[in-house]
């Protein structure tokens, strides 16, 4: 299949997640997407699968314009793909998802020997030990992420796109997929192979599509001719990006100190010390373990070693409210809408949430005027665009929701502020504010462990970055400011990692 | 001997199966009405009704709704059927199907006012209930029809033994469901949209249709209960259903189904609702205050999701 996007573009409330991007794969090809964290890729894939309507540009399947209304329409036109969220039916077995909207059946009814024997025929290409009968809840993630392989393959489709596919598998299956899509090509597939992991890029990829900031940054080039220096500039920026704010070299006593941390979602021996007004940077890719590691520090998340230790004492902090209330460290979810507002009530209760014990007089009464005077200093302070602060947050900007969660942790003076993502899906100018603002924070005093994927907004306001990968801290890289310089350094200090592992492309 | 034990412990409908023949042995120890023919035909026949007001609820559990209508489109479809026989003459072969056919009919509005606005289901139905409800009362004021054919009312009444024959109705119809969903692909699909709707959904699976589907069925069964409930009084009461809503929960959850979707199971609701008869059974016995059989129930509940919970925290798949 001929597959062509031109000049695709997408916008969410507050991003344009891509703009004029285009692509173009050709039968018998495994075409590489390549491009940061956010830089649009997974966007790309959901418009071509029929997930997303592209609010402008054109798709072209062999040279004919098509506009997909669901993934439905992409599958009937011979479009298949391997999602990076899991899409499986958790009750169902291994048989039945694979073959879920073209079930066998034999006079009306499910012929389930039937759906086995087809199953294992998919299922067998990549791994023979996963049992077709047995219900995907009881997979291992691998295991899951190896049947969603084989169900895009079972649908013998002429376009195969992967986001992601070997993120969570072993590099025994790593092998067989590798093996199994130059197979495909040779037979005349078309293949888009998204990975950060670039020697696999390297070692399957004939031609590449670079992605940067929701544009293209290179079209089709082949792969032959790529370097790896040369793919990490295309990838990140090729200008050297001078940002504005001066370095600080902050050399206060240790606020908060890790030593070789365990914890239950797996981190391994992370040591780093957070001093007092401090920006302490947090970079990796998805799935390095960032905001696990933060939700460890604030009890979220069981800690089975080490110890942390708070202003030299060692802490056992065993959830939220302990990390609040007696060691006063605040936590700014990357999930704002699910986790860190209550978008169906008023700015001021979402404020006053972390202080109503405070604010509590006689008999446990919050009276709603002292919690106004409490709070309006931080919405007149971070300029909250609002008539009121009786104002429901689900009617704010994705910016203003995100300056009332700052608010809220400013209200309940912590000493520590873990702030995850903090401007993703936030227009330029908030974005620019809200930095600011993490700044005069520091400046104040606040340490704050501040964790994005964002690279610019790390380099704009780290005063160090460690890097995380695997769940295990990689690196320390000091923030010169120099866009170009650090933001190759923490990608050569990732790729470094993963080739002192086995090769597993070959 | 033990490993045996703990499987069957693991099996969702195992505490149900122990609980009655539990039950079962404690009633006929106790009284000797217990397991005469007549006490086993009484059971049996307030069993009916019941098991097929929860089997609606179960379609729509089973995609990840829930029908709060299901009590007042029976009621609905009870007079329309009354009214049909009575006032217009209809024979029990055409009064039937219609009925049935106007319960999915209401049923399918529900599916496609929650589809196509995109409101919760449980605010459509909630509205919905309402609505059936007052076209009940406005079209019989409040007075049943009491002339029923008599074929039908001797089919409601009639008994082989201690077997009703009213009872063929709720067992052809757990057979057909149980099919249904297990074996059929418009069944799993309904458990797929229940068990992950955005799976299903990138899988070309027409989430929407397949809700508008469960929907449906919901109110075809919920009719099926209607009539065997006029069948049974041998009257088209207004009334029927105003007691349906706890049981129509009650029976599905008791019996494992998973209120987040994609999890029912036939077998389950069915040993449910013979506990409830069971338990109700007893208690008239026993001579107990009728009232407490609604205690009875909420406690029930409470302890089949609770059994639930712990199973799936102790097999790690919660």
């Amino acid at each position: 299949m001929h597959l062509a996007i031109e000049s695709a573009s997408k916008a969410f409330p507050g991003v344009q997640a891509l703009d004029n991007v285009s692509l173009e794969l050709r039968p018998g090809e495994i075409h590489a997407l390549m491009g940061e964290n956010g830089a649009g890729k997974s966007t790309l894939i959901k418009i071509i699968t029929g997930l997303y309507r592209p609010d402008g540009g054109r798709l072209l399947v062999d040279g004919r314009e098509v506009s997909f209304q669901s993934p439905r329409d992409a599958i009937a036109a011979g479009i298949s793909a391997v999602h990076q969220e899991r899409n499986l039916i958790p009750r169902f077995s291994v048989g039945e998802n694979i073959l879920l909207e073209r079930l066998p059946t034999h006079r009306g009814l499910l012929d389930r020997e039937a759906i086995h024997r087809e199953a294992r025929r998919y299922l067998d290409l990549l791994d023979r030990g996963i049992d077709t009968r047995a219900e995907v809840r009881t997979l291992s993630v691998a295991q899951m992420q190896i049947v969603e392989i084989a169900k895009a393959l079972s649908l013998e489709t002429k376009c195969l796109l992967m986001d992601e596919p070997t993120a969570s598998i072993t590099e025994h299956e790593t092998v067989a997929l590798f093996s199994l899509l130059r197979r495909l090509r040779d037979e005349g597939a078309a293949i888009v192979f998204v990975s950060h992991k670039l020697e696999e890029v390297f070692a399957i990829a004939d031609r590449v599509t670079v992605l940067r900031d929701g544009r293209n940054a290179a079209i089709g080039e082949p792969m032959s001719a790529m370097t790896r220096q040369r793919l990490i500039s295309l990838m990140v920026g090729r200008e050297e990006r001078i940002v504005e704010r001066p370095q600080r070299t902050v050399e206060t006593d240790v606020v908060l100190e890790a030593s070789g941390i365990n914890t239950a979602f797996g981190h391994r021996d992370i040591s780093f010390a957070l001093r007092r007004g401090e920006i302490l940077g947090l970079y990796g890719l998805v799935g390095a373990g960032r905001s696990e590691l933060a939700r460890a520090i604030v009890g979220d998340i069981p800690v089975t070693g080490g110890a942390l230790r708070l202003k030299g004492k060692a802490v056992r902090i065993r959830d939220m409210h302990e990390a609040l209330d007696h060691h006063r460290i605040g936590y700014i979810s990357e999930d704002r809408k699910q986790e860190g507002l209550i978008l169906a009530h008023s700015i001021r209760e979402n404020i006053a949430v972390t202080i109503w014990k405070r604010l509590a007089g006689m008999l446990g009464l919050i009276a709603p005027p002292a919690e106004a005077r409490a709070v309006l200093p931080y919405v007149e302070r971070l300029e909250i665009r609002t008539p009121s602060i009786e104002q429901t947050v689900g009617n704010l900007s994705g910016g203003n929701q995100q300056k009332v969660s700052v608010a809220k942790w400013l209200a309940a003076n912590v000493e520590i502020l873990i702030i995850d993502e903090p401007t993703v899906g936030i227009d330029i100018k908030t974005k620019a504010y809200l930095h600011e603002l993490i700044h005069e924070i520091a400046e104040a005093g606040t340490s704050v462990l501040l964790i994005s994927s964002d690279m610019p907004e790390m380099v704009a306001l780290a005063d160090r970055i460690l890097v995380m990968h695997g769940k295990r801290l990689v690196g320390e890289v000091a923030n010169g400011r120099r866009y170009e310089t650090v933001s190759r350094a923490i990608m050569n200090r990732i790729h470094a990692v993963e080739e002192e592992r086995p090769a597993a492309a070959e | 001997m033990n490993t045996i034990f703990r499987r069957l412990l693991m099996v969702e409908w195992s505490g149900l199966l122990a609980a009655i023949i539990l039950g079962a042995a404690v009633l006929a120890w106790l009284s000797p009405a217990f397991l005469t023919e007549f006490n086993i035909y009484v059971m049996l026949r307030s069993f009916c009704v019941a098991l097929l007001v929860g089997f609606a609820q179960m379609v729509t559990l089973a995609v990840g709704q829930l029908n709060i209508s299901v009590g007042a489109l029976g009621g609905l479809v009870a007079v329309l059927a009354g009214g049909m026989m009575e006032k217009l003459g209809f024979p029990v072969a055409v009064a039937v199907p219609l009925a049935i056919g106007i319960g999915g009919l209401a049923g399918l509005l529900n599916g496609v006012l929650t589809v196509r606005t995109g409101i919760n289901g449980f605010i459509i139905t909630l509205a919905t209930a309402s609505a059936f409800t007052g076209i009940n009362l406005g079209i019989t004021e409040s007075i049943p029809f009491y002339d029923m054919p008599p074929s039908l009312v001797a089919f409601g009444s009639n008994r082989f033994f201690g077997f009703p024959y009213l009872l063929i109705a709720p067992i052809v119809v757990a057979a057909l469901l149980g099919l249904f969903l297990a074996r059929t692909v418009p069944g799993r699909h309904l458990l797929a949209v229940g068990g992950n709707p955005q799976a299903a959904e990138l899988s070309g699976i027409s989430r929407d249709g397949i809700t508008m589907l469960a929907h449906a069925l919901s109110g075809a069964l919920a009719g099926a209960a209607a009539v065997l409930a006029v069948a049974q009084l041998g009257s088209a009461q207004p009334t029927i259903g105003a007691d349906w809503l706890l049981l129509s929960f009650a029976a599905p959850i008791i019996g494992g189904a998973a209120l987040t979707g994609g999890h029912v199971s036939v077998l389950g609701t069915t040993l449910a609702v013979v506990l409830i008869a069971l338990i109700e059974n007893g208690m008239v016995l026993a001579k107990v205050d009728p009232y407490w059989v609604q205690f009875v129930l909420g406690a029930l509940i409470l302890a089949a999701v609770w059994l639930n919970r712990w199973r799936a925290v102790r097999t790690g798949m919660g």
